[in-house]
């Protein structure tokens, strides 16, 4: 937070700190000040962070995404295929 | 009672908010994790005034004016009653008897600590740094008020299920979710608490403002009240024409759940071009983490894979699901269906994968992934159909062949009988039968016309001549064919 900007290094240690306690055992329990909400979005354990921590600094978003159609398999295949299901549809109408 | 002080004025020294809002947190710091009960038993109800003026007004180490010192006090009070119920319902939970323990009045008790705070606020008393405690005070209503509810639910249940007293009014079966509707209206305190800040930016609590907003988002969500997303949203919008700082100028943490509640909220409104910005800002923006995944990662890549699935047809590859399974799992058998045209592979893994589907509401989104493998069905049609010169070769009788090759360049054939479609449809399990043995041609004739309604596949029916005429430029928009 920029008018916070100053204490930027100790808040980050405070949350961090705060946080590791929320997900180890106090004093052998479980914490009860604790969610499992397993479709909720998580608090960071720290407020704020660099470009260069961006999971978008990676440079690696290549790949990620493919077409959603398959040129691989044999068209021959299908086109065998095919002609077997037109002739049975033929068959199926002079019936 | 010591170490908190000595955090509350070492805070106060420094300007340090966050350090500030440990001091009233339901979860003692890492460092002195016996906090909590060291501040229950350092005091009794009957000497907590005097003991904590003590430590507020007359702390050498301190230098409040006394309104303030005042508005403190409060805080500390409320904080010290709710203390010794959140320790009480603790023991319960871990004595074994988790039903008996009393959220509620846990609840209750942290509302109190939540509304004197709120009170410094709108007395002025609080400076603007010290809003990390309104973050604390917001996050955990909602936390005990789901814990509330659920001890509630749970009483509720195991009375009925031993036969025990049913008192129609007892409960009203309409508020599973009393509490968290309470914690609803609370935490909207705090959020109109910040929109009508009217102090210059550097001192405004509008800067808890995208925070706020995605504590009820989380909260409206849980409640199913999506709607009221939207009046947040909107009323975020009129704060940010006016004089709001931008988005870009918050922390990365609250730009990051922001974008990725509102990117939800607009793909639940079907805005998907609007969605997809928004979560792919939050994917690029998120904090990366040394194995590469996190839940927050995850949950914005269950939400973006659907959602470029229908924006950009694209599915997502083996290397993007690698590191979460349970994402795999789900979307795997989905993805390799439209890629093989698969409809019956299709239809079983959207009711495998049904209940979950539902609950993160990407069912009817993912439905719409049908089109692209009735796409992909014409498609092979197209590309079995060879080229135009093999189709002389062939007798011209309209059956499909390989290309052969020739010197003059290949021009596809496209001119396709709508047989070949009803034939590749029935193939690929689609549902076209006319129920005796054959094809409802209707049925074919619409869902080619669909697939053109969507551009999906260019050209037109010509239905006398039973046949469909492909445009010879790009008759599959962006699939290269």
């Amino acid at each position: 937070m920029s008018n916070t900007g100053g204490n930027t290094a100790t808040s980050n240690q405070a949350l961090v700190s705060d946080s590791k306690d929320a997900s180890k055992p106090l004093q052998n329990q479980k914490p009860a000040a604790q969610l499992e909400e397993d479709d909720e979005f998580e608090d960071f354990t720290v407020e704020d962070w660099a470009k260069e921590e961006e999971v978008g600094a990676q440079g690696t978003n290549t790949h990620l995404w493919e077409e959603s159609w398959d040129d691989d398999d044999t068209s021959d295949d299908f086109s065998v295929q095919l002609k077997e299901e037109l002739k049975k549809m033929e068959a199926g109408r002079s019936r | 009672m010591d170490s908190l002080f000595q955090d509350f004025a070492q805070a106060n020294n420094t300007l340090n908010g966050y350090l500030l809002a440990t001091t009233i947190s339901p979860v003692p710091p890492h460092s002195d994790p016996a906090r909590l009960y060291n501040f229950s038993r350092s005091a009794n109800s009957y000497s907590i005034q005097t003991d904590l003026r003590y430590k507020l007004q007359y702390n050498p180490d301190i230098q409040l004016d006394r309104k303030e010192a005042n508005a403190w006090l409060e805080v500390y009070t409320a904080f010290y009653s709710f203390v010794g119920t959140l320790l009480a319902a603790e023991e319960t939970q871990n004595a074994g008897r988790a039903r008996e323990a009393d959220w509620a009045r846990v609840y209750d008790g942290w509302k109190e600590v939540v509304n004197a705070l709120l009170k410094g606020y709108q007395s002025s008393m609080f400076a603007v740094w010290t809003i990390p405690c309104l973050y604390t005070a917001g996050r955990y209503l909602r936390v005990f008020a789901i814990k509330a509810d659920e001890s509630i639910a749970s009483q509720r249940d195991s009375g009925l299920a031993f036969g025990g007293i049913q008192e129609e009014d007892a409960f009203n079966p309409d508020s599973k979710h009393e509490k968290l509707e309470d914690a609803a209206r609370q935490i909207n305190r705090i959020f109109a608490l910040c929109t009508s800040d009217r102090a210059p930016l550097e001192q405004s609590r509008k800067w808890a403002l995208y925070y706020t907003a995605t504590l009820l988002f989380k909260t409206y969500f849980k409640l199913n009240s999506i709607s009221l997303c939207k009046v947040i949203l909107r009323s975020l919008r009129a704060a940010a024409d006016s004089d709001m700082p931008p988005l870009a100028a918050f922390p990365k943490a609250h730009q990051v759940s922001f974008k990725y509640y509102s990117a939800v909220i607009h793909f639940l409104e079907e805005d998907y071009v609007t969605a997809e910005a928004l979560l792919t800002d939050a994917w690029e923006q998120c904090l990366r983490t040394t194995n590469g995944a996190s839940k927050n990662l995850e949950l914005i890549l269950t939400y973006l894979i659907p959602t470029r699935l229908l924006t950009a047809h694209k599915l997502p590859s083996k290397a993007l699901l690698a590191p979460y399974p349970r994402l795999a799992a789900l979307f795997d058998p989905i993805t390799s269906s439209i890629r093989a045209a698969d409809l019956t592979a299709f239809n079983a893994a959207m009711e495998a994968g049904e209940e979950e589907f539902v609950k993160r509401r990407i069912y009817l989104t993912l439905e719409r992934g049908r089109d692209i493998i009735l796409r992909n069905v014409f498609r092979k049609v197209f590309i079995a159909g060879g080229f135009e010169g093999a189709k002389e070769a062939n007798g011209g009788d309209g059956t499909p062949t390989a290309a052969s090759g020739s010197a003059t360049p290949l021009v596809r054939r496209t001119r396709v009988p709508v047989n070949e479609f009803a034939a590749a449809l029935q193939l690929a399990g689609a549902e076209v039968g006319d129920g005796e043995g054959g094809v409802d041609g209707d049925e074919v004739e619409c869902l080619i016309a669909n697939a053109m309604y969507k551009n999906l596949m260019k050209g037109y029916i010509a239905r006398e001549r039973g046949i469909v005429v492909l445009s010879k430029a790009g008759a599959f928009p962006g699939t290269g064919v």
